[in-house]
């Protein structure tokens, strides 16, 4: 399937540049910019056996969708179905690089412009047909402040879409952008939504290889197969059904008892008991793409002062953190996870890492705390038990210097007001990946909101970011990343403790043809099929 | 009956009031040797993050008892005090205030819980306060309904006639006939009240970690249930060891005061 | 009697809009609203987050919003749910019949195990009665999420092929639907079971100590006529009015057994609609509950001043 995309691409594209007359470097840019055209990956050895057709797969999921208009959706747990109800012009590949989707082909003609060319013949669940006009309508409607939608700050970069002809749409930015197109192939955040259908909320219609059929709140949410799906083939299975759990302990339960095919767990002991104890279980954890931090707000004593915050990460084992909470699966973090541009791999130095309470104690001696100093509340997410585990060893980790917290669980909702606005000491939320490390780091920027509101005044450290976001080599971006992560580890500026995937993904051994993405969805359910 | 009643209660008080000092590793001290069976060093193994099984359930006890002991006293407290004002005075302000407790009553304990614990924080006296709230009404109608008979019995309107103060005919004659009915419903509501504590940890309203709680202690365990299954039992067999507690001395008190009502 | 049971019944009235106006109070005193909730993770710029409360009505001054559920709730309408857009009703009301059918198999079962367990006890006094009452004890002493637990773990090892999250709706599987429900009742049923038993078997102990069986079966009556007559006019109104106390709070208990089996009950919904700040389905979910709490409390009234005629409610 990927070798046919990348043939008619070329083939393509090379008539379209003679056509258009654009310059070599234009040319260059296209193979080395940061969308750069996909590898085949392991989906090619995978379909070395023919895939049996039909059947349903059963998924076990945490949480109910809370709305499937992509423009507008914000809860994480609508992705699932996003995932599959939609497609946009470019996707995640299975190692994580952007390849072409609705998009038949590109071009750069310069460092701010994309024409894109569009795939012919796509309809829409409801029958209607795919053109450039839909493509402008979900840019506009994103970038309508009236639509309050989620990614447009993502695209607050796009200065003007323009409708060429049907099938061509041309992308005009403010400015260059190493970025771009990873958002775009994100879901829900660059997928095409049908102009002139209203309700996406409740009935969704898209061009995803799956339809929407029925969703019972809190019990089952039914997908069945897109006869019209334009990937050849695709997809292998005729019905595709969400069955909803409260917690891990049911889940488990009805993965053993073959109530579902398929799930995910958020605790890597589980996801270990249960393979183990179970031979016809397969799993895989992902990529790491999650963080667990601790952020502090600076602005006030004693977390203003370097040597607090050096002390904090000195009294921090985090090796015995990762062994402890999550049995060694992940690694050691910095700000970026590793399954990105510029991440840590959790290997090799960073300042302060190494463990040392003796050195932690003199920093507070020297600071002005000879004999401990007590931090106050230390809030953490209560729903998520791996970070209220992380934090109680923590807590007695830093107790062995003389440094006292008191465990404050929070809901979510409240935690991130707080969070955002730069109202606690110690407050630990884990951060997710993104398509672009730098809405990680400009978290830190002494110009943003949160930033401000967290304390944050370092001019060199807000150049260092902002000279990063419009650098368009890879291999230059990734050391400028490593670069921020180690000057922010330098100054503690906030604790990186581990990373881990985010979720540990399990499924029966007749479930073929699933590759878990780093990006957290589920769109491989497309080249799943069944072998029962 | 009364005698084994006793004599559990005696060993929870003990754990009460000395938990801290019996158990044999700090609750909170973690350790990489997470879920870890039985050894010489942890008799009953070690939890998800490698904290010792048997110190945790004996702080934990701790925590769970104290927040039981004062809740039912702080609610049999308020309990009497209103249940005597209603069934003595009567009228209007009974009627008043049976009703608004009635508010109290009808709300759905768990909604309350969750309502306290997000607007004020999980915490011990929180919880205390939310518990003393629900059990208060039901503690009052148990209290308010033998005092509405027995103020009419012929031996208190003969003190009365007499010109004994309503005060005293409240003390020295209506307190007493209630004592045994209360007793009943306290142990009773201790039970239940234990029932309560571990269920709201068990959603996670309860005290907040790393605070042992039985609760939140066989919540947690759940998913680990194969892995080291003691750690599902060990909370389990606490639980049903102070809910029975309760009921045997419930029990126990019923047979020995002879209680005839139904 | 009658002008008490229509006193308590009018009371309901201020009682239930005291219960409603608490619940608004307190679900706004909570942190956070649903924008917040919503939102998750995700940052929305406040003007999004305005925009989203604008349209469900979270704008306008609290008692603005009270009087405007009112006035709805007059006319039938509970309002939509924040998170699905749909009328909360039609949510509510299957939720509530499952809850309802949760609770009447459960009750059900209880009668059947604690009248036989109380028979059996009565009937064969020794160690009959020692073993009975000591189950009793334990069942009583075991909190019901804790047998669904061992239940669901004890499945899930050694049956696996029993699928014990099958929940399926009445009307699409009737056999399958109560198939689904008796592992869940069962874990309710234990502890309500112990109340009746422990009833039955007084009823039954002080029948045989009374004269009239001799006298009845000089008669020519058989004891177990008797019996049965003497059981249904004096057991049975203590056990249904603590069975229906115990039912009624069954809400409470009901979220743990619903959430470990997954059953779309009453429970659940209440929990999802608090943590997400879904109001209107707070709202109608209080008021249902306290309604059937407070119908409940004046049966049960109504029982005791029947059968002790020494309590007076003036």
């Amino acid at each position: 399937m990927a070798t046919r995309i990348n043939e008619s691409t070329l083939a393509d594209e090379a008539t379209f540049i003679a056509a258009e007359g654009l310059k070599r470097r234009s040319l260059l840019r296209l193979a080395v910019s940061g969308g750069t055209l996909a590898t085949l990956g392991p989906l090619a050895n995978a379909q070395s056996v023919t895939p049996k057709r039909g059947g349903t797969l059963v998924i076990g999921a945490d949480a109910d969708p809370i709305g499937l208009d992509p423009v507008t959706v914000t809860a994480y747990s609508s992705y699932d179905f996003t995932a599959l109800l939609y497609t946009g012009l470019f996707r995640w590949n299975a190692d994580m690089k952007v390849e072409l989707d609705l998009a038949a082909g590109y071009i750069a003609p310069n460092d701010t412009t994309y024409i894109i060319r569009l795939r012919q013949g796509v309809k829409f669940h409801n029958g209607q047909d795919f053109t450039a006009e839909d493509v402008k309508h979900t840019f506009d409607r994103i970038l309508d402040p009236a639509s309050a939608s989620p990614s447009a700050t993502l695209f607050s970069g796009i200065k003007a879409v323009t409708v060429i002809d049907p099938f061509t749409v041309k992308f005009e930015l403010k400015a260059p952008s190493a970025t771009f197109l990873s958002y775009l192939a994100t879901n829900p955040n660059g997928v095409i939504v049908p102009k002139g259908v209203a309700d996406l909320k409740t009935k969704p219609v898209g061009t995803g290889p799956f339809v929407f059929e029925s969703y019972e709140p809190n019990q089952q949410f039914t997908l069945k197969a897109n006869p019209n799906y334009y990937e050849d083939k695709q997809p292998y299975l005729s019905t595709v059904v969400f069955k909803f759990f409260k917690d891990q302990a049911s889940i488990s339960s009805a993965l053993r008892s073959k109530a579902i095919d398929m799930t995910w767990f958020k605790d890597p002991k589980v996801s270990a008991q249960i393979v183990k104890s179970s031979p016809d279980l397969a799993s895989a954890p992902g990529k790491t793409s999650r963080t667990f931090p601790v952020w502090m707000s600076m602005k006030a004593k004693p977390f203003n002062d370097v040597r607090v915050r050096r002390a904090l990460s000195l009294a921090t084992d985090r090796k015995a953190c990762l062994q402890t909470v999550l049995g060694g699966s992940g690694k050691v973090g910095a700000m970026v996870p590793e399954s990105q541009v510029g991440g840590y791999d959790g290997v090799g130095p960073m300042p302060y890492y190494k463990t040392d309470v003796v050195a932690a104690k003199k920093l507070l001696t020297e600071a002005g705390y000879p004999n401990g100093i007590d931090l106050g509340d230390y809030i953490v997410v209560a729903a998520n038990a791996l970070d209220v585990q992380c934090a109680q060893v923590l807590q007695q980790q830093w107790a062995a210097a003389g440094i006292k917290v008191n465990i404050k669980p929070m809901e979510t909702a409240p935690l991130i007001g707080l969070w955002l606005k730069g109202d606690f000491g110690l407050l630990s939320i884990a951060l997710s990946w993104s398509p672009d490390p730098d809405a990680i780091v400009s978290r830190l920027l002494s110009t943003g909101s949160q930033g401000k509101g967290i304390g944050m005044a370092d001019a060199p450290l807000d150049k260092l970011i902002e000279d990063a976001r419009a650098i368009l080599d890879n291999t230059k971006r990734a050391a400028a990343y490593q670069q921020i992560q180690k000057h922010i580890a330098d100054q503690a500026y906030i604790l990186q403790i581990y990373q881990y995937p985010l979720r540990w993904e399990a499924w029966r051994k007749y479930v073929k043809g699933y590759v878990p993405l780093a990006a957290n969805i589920r769109t491989f359910v497309r080249t799943t099929w069944l072998d029962k | 009956m009364m005698s084994i009643g006793l004599l559990m209660l005696a060993s929870l008080v003990v754990i009460t009031l000395f938990g801290t000092w019996i158990a044999p590793y700090n609750p909170s001290e973690t350790s990489a040797d997470s879920l870890a069976g039985p050894t010489a060093a942890h008799w009953l193994g070690t939890d998800s993050i490698g904290r010792d099984l048997l110190s945790r359930l004996i702080v934990g006890g701790r925590t769970t008892l104290l927040i039981t002991f004062v809740a039912v006293t702080l609610a049999v407290c308020c309990g009497l005090v209103l249940g005597l004002f209603c069934g003595y005075v009567g009228g209007l302000a009974d009627q008043v205030v049976m009703r608004v407790l009635d508010v109290v009553f009808a709300f759905p304990v768990f909604l309350l819980a969750i309502a306290v614990v997000a607007a004020l924080g999980p915490s011990v006296p929180n919880l205390i306060l939310t518990i003393a709230i629900v059990y208060t009404p039901r503690l009052a109608r148990v209290v308010r309904g033998p005092v509405l008979s027995v103020k009419r019995w012929d031996h208190v309107e003969a003190a009365r006639s007499v010109g004994v103060s309503e005060f005293n005919i409240a003390t020295r004659h209506v307190l007493p006939l209630i004592v045994s009915p209360v007793l009943v419903e306290t142990s009773l509501t201790l039970a239940q009240t234990i029932f309560t504590i571990t269920a709201l940890s068990f959603l996670g309203l309860g005290p907040p970690p790393p605070d042992p709680n039985w609760g939140a202690m066989l919540s947690e365990a759940r998913q680990f249930m194969e892995l080291a299954p003691l750690t599902v039992i060990g909370p389990a067999a606490a639980i049903v060891f102070a809910t029975l507690t309760f009921i045997v001395l419930a029990n126990g008190l019923r047979e020995r005061l002879d209680v005839a009502s139904r | 009697m009658r002008r008490l049971v229509l006193i308590r019944l009018a009371w309901m009235l201020p009682i239930l809009l005291g219960v409603s106006v608490v619940a608004f109070l307190l679900m706004r005193a909570l942190p956070g609203d649903f924008a917040q909730a919503s939102a998750g993770t995700t940052e929305l710029a406040p003007e999004a987050l305005n925009i989203i409360r604008r349209d469900l009505g979270l704008d306008r001054p609290v008692w603005e919003q009270y009087l405007r559920w009112l006035a709805k709730l007059l006319e039938g309408d509970f309002g939509d749910s924040f998170t699905t857009h749909k009328p909360v009703l039609g949510e509510l009301l299957p939720r509530l019949a499952v809850t309802a059918e949760l609770t009447l198999i459960a009750g059900l079962m209880a009668m059947a195990m604690g009248a036989s367990s109380g028979l059996a006890s009565a009937r064969w006094r020794g160690r009959t009665d020692w073993l009975v009452r000591g189950i009793n004890g334990l069942f009583l002493a075991v909190p019901n999420f804790v047998i669904a637990t061992l239940i669901v773990l004890l499945a899930g090892l050694y049956f696996p092929e029993v699928g014990i999250f099958n929940y399926t709706p009445f009307l699409t599987d009737p056999l399958g639907n109560l198939g689904s429900m008796l592992l869940p009742a069962f874990s309710l049923a234990l502890a309500v079971s112990v109340t009746i038993s422990e009833n039955t078997r007084a009823a039954v102990l002080e029948v045989s100590s009374q004269d009239f069986v001799m006298v009845a079966r000089a008669k020519g009556l058989r004891p177990s006529t008797i019996l049965w007559q003497y059981l249904v006019r004096n057991a049975l109104t203590p056990i249904i009015t603590v069975t229906g106390l115990q039912l009624a709070s069954l809400l409470g208990g009901s979220i743990l057994i619903e959430t470990i089996f997954t059953i779309p009950g009453m429970g659940q919904y209440l929990f999802d609609a608090v943590s997400s700040r879904n109001y209107p389905v707070v709202q109608a979910i209080v008021l249902v509950a306290a309604t059937i709490v407070l119908l409940v409390n004046v049966l049960v009234d109504v029982a005791y001043a029947r059968v002790d005629a020494r309590v007076s409610y003036e």
